[in-house]
């Protein structure tokens, strides 16, 4: 067969009919994953537009800055303050435990069963539904401490949640950093310490601040592990406090508690206005997530990642 | 086989590896290595792949503790102290014997960061003393001319070649009394290793300086002692005059007339 194809006087270079089929099924499956991609930004530009065709009319600043109330006309102010404040006590829980835990299972834990171990322990926490996880907040924090619905019990509840999600970014941000900067460091007689504090964690502050946004919008939209720990209401008298044993209901709370719960007339125009400043809220965390990573990761290593 | 009879080989030590194994796991790479290295010359390193070379190397200043499963037993003495003594301390091992890598590994900082790393992780503060050791491991390393004004820009956006002398400047700031190089110039194009070489002749004025290399002409033309690698095992070591026109055992004659390797 070889030599008959060599013994042949000349081989045409146009196609023939199994190479026009190849190319057929090549062009083919180009459009289908382009349509396949395509469609995941159709899907987000319509749920988009459809929401703020739907809550435009309800913004205002009104509606923004004052308090719900029993009948028409009330706003979402306290629930934006209580999002932003469950959301920044939850980091503050958050982030040092996971930056330590991933610094740790990363840089430090030889592989063995101690390592192993706490890796599946966080695999295994980060399966766990958030409605079960709000359960055992009420569970511990509303019953056992007898709390009560708590910003500080919903914000432990959201820690405990979201605790694995941030030691797996922590992990895959330190193993994003080249071993050969780490060799560098310890080769100039750098303490690992030393080289984890100037030159890992500097390396990876991109993608960490990244991956914390990220879930920082994650927080924030959280409903089920806060329906039963942070509560459904604000206080009427003091609907800005800092005290965090006092229950504060959040802004997607607010969403689901006015569909489901509410008898307030005007269930459509608060519901909807709510659901588009969340989303609005979300995809800025998402914006903010990219740029900050990568003014970081400049400020940091004096180039864009 | 190693020949450290007087007068064949009379070297003063600065560096010296006495019965040296070194095991991955259950795999032994280096098999009872011994091996002298001079103060102020270059002496180097030279096999096939896989011949152990730069597993070696990594065993002179201790950087196998980084690497899990990895075990060196034996000696290497700094001036007469083992290195593997229990009370040796790597962080201090590491300052007085530097390394350069086979990749350029600048750090993602601008260049003057990069250089003045090393003094600063050893305690310096002072930005006048910061200043001056950089510009003058920056000149040692026959950089400062090409960099002194973009000192604060990345280090990053150098040539391979710059950021290599820039990786041996940040060593040197260090003030190291040995430099231990892997294959420093294997991923450079030949203009910048003549550069690696004609620094390296620099630098052996004031520093022992042990290296790595696959390339027969790089080791003949820079180096005054080297050791021939085979399978783990130092076959053959010598003057490099000798080992390149009188080499003494078979495997060396055939490696280095290209019969392997």
């Amino acid at each position: 067969m070889a030599s008959a194809a060599s013994s042949a006087p000349s081989r045409r270079l146009s196609s023939n009919s199994g190479v026009r089929l190849r190319r057929l099924i090549d062009a083919l499956a180009t459009g289908v994953l382009w349509i396949m991609a395509a469609s995941i930004i159709c899907l987000l530009a319509t749920f988009i537009m459809y929401l703020f065709y739907l809550g435009f009319h309800s913004l205002s600043w009104q509606f923004l800055t004052s308090a719900p109330t029993q009948s028409a006309g009330g706003g979402i102010g306290p629930e934006i303050y209580n999002s932003f404040y469950i959301l920044v006590l939850t980091l503050i829980f958050t982030v040092p435990i996971s930056l330590g835990a991933g610094i740790y299972l990363q840089e430090y834990a030889r592989p063995g069963l101690f390592r192993s171990v706490v890796q599946f322990s966080a695999e295994s926490l980060a399966t766990v539904p958030s409605i079960v996880m709000g359960l055992f907040g009420l569970l511990i924090f509303v019953f056992y401490f007898h709390w009560g619905f708590t910003a500080l019990g919903g914000a432990l509840t959201l820690t405990l949640l979201n605790l694995p999600a941030l030691v797996r970014v922590t992990q895959e941000a330190l193993a994003s950093v080249p071993d050969s900067l780490r060799e560098a460091s310890i080769g100039l007689g750098a303490t690992k310490w030393q080289t984890i504090m100037r030159t890992v964690l500097p390396s990876a502050i991109g993608r960490l601040t990244t991956g914390i946004v990220l879930i920082a919008g994650r927080i924030f939209g959280e409903t089920a592990a806060l329906i039963f720990t942070a509560g459904l209401s604000v206080s009427a008298n003091h609907p800005y406090e800092l005290n965090p044993f006092r229950s504060a209901e959040t802004l997607a709370i607010h969403l689901w508690y006015t569909h489901s719960e509410s008898v307030i007339p005007d269930v459509d125009r608060v519901g909807n206005g709510s659901a588009l400043v969340l989303l609005i809220m979300v995809l800025a965390f998402n914006i903010a997530a990219r740029l900050a990573g990568s003014a970081l990761t400049k400020r940091f290593t004096g180039r864009s990642s | 086989m190693i020949d450290v009879s007087p007068g064949s080989v009379d070297i003063r030590e600065k560096l010296n590896a006495i019965h040296l194994n070194v095991f991955y796991g259950s795999f032994q790479a280096i098999k009872d290595a011994s091996l002298k290295m001079a103060a102020k010359t270059v002496t180097a390193l030279i096999g096939p792949s896989g011949c152990g070379k730069s597993t070696f190397l990594r065993a002179l200043n201790r950087m196998h503790d980084l690497t899990p499963g990895a075990r060196v037993e034996g000696e290497v003495t700094l001036d007469g102290q083992d290195i593997y003594a229990p009370d040796a301390d790597p962080v201090v091992i590491r300052h007085r014997i530097g390394m350069v890598f086979q990749r350029p590994n600048p750090f993602p900082k601008t260049i003057y960061e990069n250089v003045a790393y090393g003094p600063k992780i050893h305690g310096e503060r002072d930005k006048a003393t910061l200043d001056a050791t950089v510009e003058r491991s920056l000149r040692q390393a026959a950089l400062w001319d090409e960099v002194k004004d973009r000192l604060n820009r990345s280090a990053l956006d150098l040539s391979g070649g710059q950021q290599q002398r820039m990786c041996i400047a940040r060593v040197l700031a260090v003030e190291p009394e040995v430099i231990l190089m892997d294959e420093p110039a294997s991923a450079l194009d030949p203009i910048a290793t003549s550069k690696i070489e004609d620094l390296i002749g620099e630098l052996k004025k004031e520093f022992s300086v042990v290296i790595v290399t696959h390339s027969m002409q790089q080791a003949a033309r820079i180096s005054e002692y080297t050791a021939f690698f085979h399978l783990g095992e130092i076959i053959e070591f010598g003057t490099t005059t000798n080992i390149f026109t009188r080499p003494r055992e078979k495997k060396t004659e055939d490696y280095i007339t290209g019969r392997f390797g």
